[in-house]
């Protein structure tokens, strides 16, 4: 047995923000005892891609389809844009709701222009327009239009079929889309590939999106938030993929993330962030008895050799400088290999640093100019630091909430 | 669904194929069926040429009495395969419904018990328990009989739709009414129409018995040959019977290759 306090952030009245909320909603299947979905309530905010993320059977997938009423609510509310659409017509209810599942469901008796034109055309915009918007959402989705406008969908591999339930869904321009599993029946290499196509497209539409899905990898990857569900679609832990990977509210979170969380945490941190460490350095001008001072003042075995523009060439270490003398400083020694910019991720840095000699990684600017170096010791520094905030940020929440601190018990 | 049937081409502006160019057959698969029921045509009137004809074979063997019982019967053929159709379709349509699913399997029984009746044996019932006779008899019988293969394919074709596409639909915003008329419909017509077609051959076939209730058709040749013991009338009438089935289920094919949605 888990037991969970209810982390739900309580948010006032009327926060114009709020694209979505559910208000105590609750499903009950005929025939069953328990309720597959228990007065879950949550505030979607507008903009925002918001991951139901959970094992199988937790109700995801049940709480998603009440949104747009697929299933009807046993009690409870959905509010959209403040409007209370618990009872009101469902098919124009879903008319303004984009709605992408994983077997994708094409029409196959359609043509692909002709998928994409279903919801423009249910909602009556002119021949012209229509097709206007079939061609935008197509180019959209990297789909050539005069290409592919006339085929039929299994004409389709199932990565193009999916960019096509992505762009039917957003023939109506709804503010609201559904996404159930859309990249899970996808090969890796493709479904990666659709990710970033995915969070591009979000970055141009700013769509408020709730996606479901089993894998919390794509939820790190795809969420601005991320609700952990358990069974009853009850929430574990609602809150930012660096949040819940750095203060997990207890240890069904903790379980569900699995190992590996800092990991995972380093995968949403930039080099940029944090603050870079120094290394000795050297021009290919400077002499190598300047080498050897730098190396004699400090406790690293080598000295980084930079070039006219200041770019790293060599690294040179006391052995080197011993049998290349006389050489020039940028002819001794050995290049550098793990070498990043300022935009990769601390993952990626990591990446590059187990593998690295003298273990660090070399950072550089755009143009290929020496910033700094980040070593195992910044990491581990960074990770903590990030978790000793995100503790106090999630204590003051607690304190200013008159909540129970989270605490799990299995 | 999801999985890639054909790659891509990659050459733009050319019209994609229509996939179901496969199921459509090439000009000689057109040609060989008539072709060949015209060659049996062709013997048999070479051969009842040839024949002497007394004068019971010359009242049945005459072209204006062979093309009346051709007419009736492509008539009565016709007819109630489209009553069959008006029937069955809908009454399909609503035993897939949610909303009947309790009384889904009654009728269907009923109708199943129906069929096993015999039809020559419903038009012997209309005609003396109800002195019903003549085409609107004939009708009757051969609905009834040509019900159940329509109504099970109707039901069937609707429920092999994709649920995913269904799903989809709904999720768009689509009414049922919607879903019904645009998605589930078009996506059953070939398994409708396979119906349609096994409703036409057994019409075509059972249309011989209703000259026992004087409604006509190509019964009348094979009976009237029967009656006064004329081999060659019973041949020619049932030559005639079996080409034009076999005519009937080669349009229906036909039918079928174009009528099926693209795309499927």
């Amino acid at each position: 047995m888990t037991q969970t306090t209810n982390s739900t952030p309580s948010v006032s009245g009327s926060d114009p923000s709020v694209m979505i909320r559910l208000e105590g909603l609750t499903k009950r299947f005929p025939g069953q005892k328990v309720n597959a979905v228990d007065e879950l309530t949550m505030d979607i905010h507008e903009g925002e891609i918001v991951v139901l993320v959970g094992p199988s059977g937790c109700g995801k997938t049940t709480t998603m389809k009440m949104i747009n009423r697929i299933i009807e609510p046993s009690s409870g509310r959905i509010i959209l844009k403040g409007q209370d659409v618990t009872t009101t017509n469902a098919d124009d209810l879903r008319r303004r709701i984009g709605y992408v599942i994983q077997q994708v469901g094409l029409f196959p008796h359609m043509t692909i222009g002709q998928n994409i034109a279903t919801v423009p055309r249910l909602i009556g915009w002119s021949a012209e327009r229509v097709r206007n918007r079939v061609d935008e959402l197509m180019t959209m989705v990297n789909m050539d239009p005069d290409e592919y406008r006339d085929r039929y969908p299994k004409q389709l591999s199932g990565g193009q079929q999916q960019r096509i339930g992505v762009a039917r869904a957003l023939g109506g321009d709804p503010s609201v889309m559904l996404m159930d599993e859309p990249f899970g029946a996808i090969d890796p290499i493709t479904r990666d590939r659709l990710q970033n196509e995915f969070l591009r497209l979000q970055s141009e539409v700013r769509k408020t999106i709730v996606f479901v899905t089993h894998d919390i990898d794509e939820a790190i990857k795809m969420g601005d938030r991320i609700a952990i569900l358990q069974e009853g679609s009850r929430i574990a832990q609602y809150d930012t993929p660096e949040q819940i990977l750095t203060a997990p509210a207890n240890d069904f979170v903790k379980d569900f993330i699995g190992s590996g969380a800092s990991l995972k945490r380093l995968n949403l941190s930039r080099v940029s962030e944090i603050e870079l460490s120094t290394w000795p350095t050297v021009t290919n001008e400077d002499s190598h008895e300047r080498a050897h001072e730098l190396l004699a003042a400090s406790d690293h075995s080598a000295v980084l050799v930079l070039d006219d523009e200041g770019r790293p060439v060599r690294w040179a270490g006391a052995d080197d400088l011993r049998r290349g003398s006389g050489k020039r400083l940028d002819q001794v020694g050995s290049v550098p290999q793990a070498v990043i910019e300022p935009r990769a991720t601390l993952s990626d840095a990591l990446n590059e640093l187990v593998t690295a000699r003298y273990a660090v990684t070399v950072v550089v600017d755009e143009r290929g100019r020496y910033q700094g170096v980040v070593d195992i010791d910044q990491i581990n520094e960074t990770i903590r630091s990030m978790r000793s905030s995100a503790v106090a940020e999630a204590r003051t929440e607690f304190a200013s909430e008159g909540a129970d601190p989270a605490q799990g018990s299995s | 669904m999801s999985a890639p049937s054909s790659e891509p081409r990659t050459d733009s502006g050319v019209v994609a194929q229509t996939p179901s160019a496969a199921h459509r057959r090439t000009l000689m698969g057109y040609l060989t069926v008539p072709v060949i029921l015209g060659l049996v045509c062709l013997g048999l009137f070479i051969y009842v040429q040839s024949r002497d004809l007394d004068s019971i074979e010359q009242r049945s063997l005459n072209v204006g009495s062979i093309t009346e019982a051709l007419q009736e019967h492509i008539v009565l053929t016709a007819v109630s395969t489209l009553v069959t159709l008006i029937i069955a379709v809908p009454l399909g349509v609503l035993l897939t419904r949610p909303l009947t699913r309790r009384v889904r399997p009654f009728i269907i029984g009923v109708l199943t018990i129906l069929q096993a009746v015999p039809t020559i044996a419903i038009l012997v019932l209309l005609a003396v328990a109800f002195l019903f006779l003549g085409f609107q008899a004939a009708i009757v019988g051969l609905v009834l009989y040509a019900i159940i293969p329509v109504l099970l394919n109707t039901m069937v074709g609707l429920e092999q739709v994709d649920a995913n596409v269904l799903e989809a639909g709904r999720g768009m915003g689509l009414s049922k009414m919607q879903v019904l008329r645009r998605l589930e419909l078009p996506l059953a017509v070939p398994v409708i129409l396979a119906g349609v077609r096994t409703a036409l051959v057994i019409n075509v076939g059972t249309a011989t018995l209703v000259t026992y209730i004087n409604a006509g058709g190509l019964g009348d040749i094979i009976v009237a040959g029967l009656s006064t013991n004329r081999v060659l009338v019973q041949i020619v009438g049932a030559a005639l019977t079996a080409v034009l089935a076999l005519l009937i289920d080669y349009i229906a094919g036909i039918a079928e290759d174009f009528l099926r949605p693209k795309g499927l």
